[in-house]
């Protein structure tokens, strides 16, 4: 019987040590023209151990029915198929066969990654392949799972690498299987693959087995969530994206930071989905687990050293992007309750929240069974700081003002913190986006609010962020966000004179508007035709031409903001016929402009189907508004009484 | 036309130059005559793949035997042109190492004589633009001035240096509510002549080489940014006008080192098992949020430093040109596929103007 000897097994295990050292650490040193220097040498190593193994031990009794139970198996497997019979036939793991079996296959599994490793993808597979035949041999045991899923994990890298998704779904996914059938029948720490090849003073604890093996499978999750995402299953991309951030914390296998903002974002993907409750948890999860990265060091500490002073920008930083997340969380709730209760005018609609208040005690309930079923984060350590910074903000789309007023003031209190670190000075892109949601909160908060008065204060408040900085900008450099500003600002001021005329109206009850209101009314009325012209300036050429051709993408704002400057000048107030007609010829020439460009362009008039109407419907009428004016200011001019309407 | 500086010019331009076969230069394609593409039509080029040839369409296709100066006339004229008139401007080279990036941009690899024939685009941009400049000052030297600033700097591992100023330790990116992105504290150069500024970039350029082999960073992976910087000054009836405008000239990695980050759609990114992190799981979930529209969402990924830098060119409202080079040679097929097709997605970069037009009910 040729069988090891323990000097010969002993060289085996030296060149196993030496071909992973290779590998692993003097290949991070190979020259740059001579690239895998060390992974053919780690190679040539790898083989001479294949060869002792092969040549020792051959011919004991088992080999031969190993071999047997082998040929009975179809040779080709096109996929992995192998879920459910790995568990039940072959050698048990801990038998002679079954060892040399796994030994081998371990072998060709590292031959098989070194040769991916080295570009040689055929041979790659080649010996991955190798490794799954000698373990169909075999049943899953503790000896040889691990292996059983490390090889299926590479197989799924390689089979990507083709573009052969689906194939590589197919290895994973059995990795995945053979896992959980594992874990539920036996769960003893499995052997890791390294200690194939280990004397026995050198066997790993069991906590360092456990540890390997979950990080293997916690790969399986990670290379799975891609493999969705390429198949475009985002869904449950999502969810094992989820996974692989659950099991890092459990088996405390992270970088705190990075992880927060993996978390961070991935919260992101969940209020774009509009699940709140999970991307509440996500975002708790984060900012916890943002704090175990420790305190920001002092800015004294940062002008002592380099590295301090690194630290803190990094922690700085990356609280404030969660913070951002944060925001967008607040703002979304608010506009999606927004959307639920408004009536077809846009304000709030007092039956339909009557009706989903009454519904509200329902919705609780199913939140509470929501998250004992959804996964949660979170150690020992940290499950309960993750608890009760959920509770600072609901998660239920609020319904009335007071509802809303608590989630925008954790939004702005986001606000405040996100700015602390993105300051103009530096960071201009980023302040101004801060900026453009706090005014979104606003606005969305304004929606809630039932009295005019305070309403308009809120929209005010917009103003007053985004005014002086759309003054400031260069837009030779910021030109995007100088027209969301311009545009956004027309509107707001657009909004408070909808406001103050509604308040005047209600208290002058119809009767004429004194002086005050009148010069109110009509500075928000130009105030908003300023921008919207601003706005239409910046499409202008360098000679100041408007362009003939408006770009798909200011096509639909170009229009509407000419539709609303029409608007607009119809709607200032003046006692003097000389500037009424004035601001009626602009109006007249706007509606004009939309109508004409469309009749020159049809593929325009989709996109602004209810301002095309009305605009032909106001350029058919205003010539008669300004005829009725005119001949009313000659009759005027020529000594007849101005009549009343 | 002057108009093309900013309205109708949002997508960017791209220029593909197939460089001549060549022995003895180092490449592995040495001594290959065998040709993987032929070019069609002024602005055409095909690719002989198997099963069918790919025919692939851009704003220009010069043939290998296109001259600098003909280069120089599509690419940079008319860049150079609105820069005068205030408009930011910005040519890229990519392509594969040794595809001739450095020979359209500066000519044949020693600097010291700028008159040769075979000079490239950014000599020619010097020349040409302190032409106009020396024109206008012509035309009414007592109204108009100008100024003219060079810096340079290198972006390798995401980290800025300068290379005007060796000694420095790298350097940040910030933004100015007046001046846009800059490279805070990056050396500036005056410059009055071309010759002043091909002095200062092959002062760079050696720094760059020096960098390279003394600092351990491989020139082919990383990107040089040659910025000038121009201010006009104009008064007309005691109103001073002041415009600025920035040209950047980009010599991009080579395309080729680019696999290893994210080029490759399909292959999966690997758990680096030596520090236990799984670094690209951030990459994997930013791809799920982009995909889901409408909503407000923030990425909390910051975009690398070079497209920070060039945002503006990168869809705004600068003018922009990528010249795309590619090696004839068959050997080179899976590069020169790789770098044409990067130059078509590129075409489709535009000036994404979103408008916050909440009212009107279809936000963002």
């Amino acid at each position: 019987m040729a069988s090891l000897s323990s000097d010969e097994w002993r060289t085996i295990c030296d060149k196993f040590t030496n071909a992973q050292n290779l590998t692993e650490v003097e290949s991070r040193n190979d020259p740059e023209n001579d690239p895998f220097r060390s992974k053919y040498k780690a190679r040539e190593l790898l083989r001479e151990i294949y060869c002792s193994l092969k040549s020792f031990e051959a011919g004991e009794g088992e080999e031969d029915s190993g071999g047997e139970s082998g040929d009975q198996r179809p040779t080709e497997q096109p996929v992995d198929g192998q879920r459910e019979d790995v568990f039940g036939q072959g050698f048990s793991g801990d038998s002679p066969a079954g060892l040399r079996a796994a030994k081998l296959g371990a072998v060709e599994y590292y031959l098989g990654v070194n040769h991916v490793d080295t570009e040689e993808l055929s041979a790659g597979r080649e010996h991955l392949m190798n490794c799954m035949k000698q373990l169909e041999r075999c049943r899953v045991s503790c000896e040889n799972v691990s292996l059983f899923i490390h090889v299926r994990n590479q197989l799924g890298i390689l089979w990507a690498g083709r573009d052969e998704t689906e194939t590589a779904q197919g290895f994973l996914e059995t990795a995945e299987s053979i896992y959980q059938r594992y874990m539920k029948e036996d769960g003893s720490p499995p052997t890791d693959m390294t200690e194939y090849f280990t004397t026995e003073e050198n066997l790993l604890t069991h906590q360092e087995r456990t540890k390997r093996f979950e990080l293997a499978y916690t790969h399986t999750m990670y290379y799975l969530a891609q493999v969705y995402q390429n198949l475009g299953e985002t869904e449950r991309a999502a969810i094992y994206c989820h996974s692989t951030l659950q099991r890092q914390l459990q088996l405390n296998q992270f970088n705190p930071m990075e992880w927060a903002l993996n978390a961070a974002t991935l919260s992101q993907y969940y209020i774009t989905k509009g699940r709140y409750m999970e991307g509440r948890h996500c975002l708790s999860a984060a900012t916890v687990i943002s704090g175990l990265a420790g305190e920001v060091p002092s800015e004294a500490a940062a002008q002592e050293s380099e590295t301090e002073s690194e630290r803190r920008e990094q922690l700085r930083q990356k609280r404030a992007e969660i913070a951002r997340c944060w925001i967008k969380y607040c703002l979304n709730l608010l506009r999606d309750a927004k959307k639920l209760l408004e009536d077809n005018i846009g304000e709030l609609d007092t039956d339909r929240q009557e009706e989903l208040k009454r519904e509200r005690r329902h919705e609780e309930e199913e939140e509470e069974k929501g998250r004992k079923s959804a996964l949660l984060f979170g150690s020992e350590d940290t499950f309960d700081s993750i608890a009760s910074l959920e509770e600072k903000v609901h998660c239920l789309l609020p319904l009335d003002f007071t509802e809303a007023r608590a989630v925008f003031l954790v939004g702005q209190n986001y606000v405040t913190q996100a700015k602390e670190y993105f300051q103009m000075d530096g960071y201009v892109t980023d302040h101004i986006e801060i900026l453009q949601d706090h005014s979104s909160l606003f606005r969305a908060l304004a929606f809630f609010e039932e009295d005019l008065e305070r309403r308009c204060k809120m929209h005010k408040r917009r103003v007053d962020m985004l005014e002086p900085i759309c003054t400031d900008l260069n837009s030779q450099y910021y030109l995007l966000i100088h027209r969301q500003l311009m545009f956004e600002l027309a509107e707001t001021y657009s909004e408070m004179m909808d406001l103050k005329l509604t308040l005047a109206n209600r208290q002058a009850d119809t009767q004429s508007l004194d002086n005050h209101t009148i010069k109110k009314f009509n500075h928000l009325c130009s105030a908003s035709a300023k921008y919207f012209q601003m706005f239409l300036d910046s499409l202008c050429s360098p000679e100041g031409k408007f362009p003939e051709h408006l770009e798909e993408e200011v096509l639909r704002p170009a229009l509407v903001a000419r539709f609303r400057v029409a608007r607009l000048h119809s709607r200032l107030i003046s006692s003097i016929p000389s500037v009424q007609l004035e601001n009626l010829n602009r109006s007249l020439e706007n509606y004009k402009y939309v109508v004409q460009y469309c009749e020159a362009h049809p593929e325009a008039a989709p996109a602004v189907e209810t301002e095309l109407e009305l605009s032909k419907e106001m350029a058919g009428l205003l010539p008669l508004k300004i005829n009725r004016l005119k001949a009313r200011m000659a009759a005027n001019n020529s000594g007849m009484p101005l009549l009343t309407d | 036309t002057q108009l093309a500086a900013s309205g109708d010019s949002n997508s960017i331009k791209v220029f593909v130059r197939v460089r001549p076969l060549t022995q003895g230069t180092g490449l592995t394609t040495d001594g290959d005559q065998n040709l993987c593409l032929t070019v069609t039509s002024p602005n055409t080029i095909r690719l002989l793949s198997k099963p069918e040839p790919r025919t692939f369409t851009y704003d220009h296709v010069a043939d290998m035997d296109t001259s600098q100066d003909s280069v120089f006339s599509s690419v940079a004229k008319n860049i150079v042109e609105s820069c005068m008139n205030g408009y930011n401007g910005t040519i890229f080279a990519y392509g594969q190492t040794g595809s001739g990036k450095t020979f359209t941009m500066l000519g044949p690899s020693e600097l010291d004589n700028f008159t040769d024939e075979l000079r490239g685009v950014i000599p020619r941009s010097f020349e040409y633009l302190f032409f106009l400049i020396n024109r206008e000052v012509e035309r009414s030297p007592e109204s108009k001035s100008f100024l003219c600033k060079c810096s340079f700097i290198e972006i390798y591992n995401e980290q800025i240096y300068d290379l005007l100023d060796t000694a420095s330790a790298s350097l940040f990116l910030r933004e100015n509510i007046k001046k846009g992105v800059f490279v805070e504290g990056a050396v500036e150069k005056f410059v009055n002549s071309a010759a002043e500024a091909y002095q200062v970039l092959s002062m760079g350029w050696r720094n760059r080489r020096v960098a390279s082999t003394s600092m351990n960073r491989e020139s082919s992976r990383s990107h040089a940014v040659f910025t000038m910087t121009l201010e006009s000054k104009e008064s007309i009836n005691e109103v001073v006008n002041i415009r600025m405008s920035q040209l950047n000239l980009v010599d991009l990695a080579g395309s080729e080192r680019q696999k290893d980050t994210h080029t490759d759609g399909s292959r999966l990114k690997e758990a680096s098992s030596i520090n236990r992190s799984l670094m690209c799981l951030g990459q994997v979930i930013m791809a799920l949020v982009d995909v889901s529209n409408g909503k407000n969402r923030h990425i909390c990924y910051r975009d690398s430093k070079l497209t920070f830098l060039l945002r503006d060119s990168l869809g705004g409202n600068a003018k922009t040109y990528i010249i795309a080079n590619v090696h004839p040679g068959s050997k080179c097929f899976g590069e020169t596929l790789s770098t044409l097709q990067f130059a078509q997605r590129a075409k489709l970069i535009k000036n994404k103007a979103v408008i916050n037009e909440d009212t009107q009910g279809n936000v963002r």
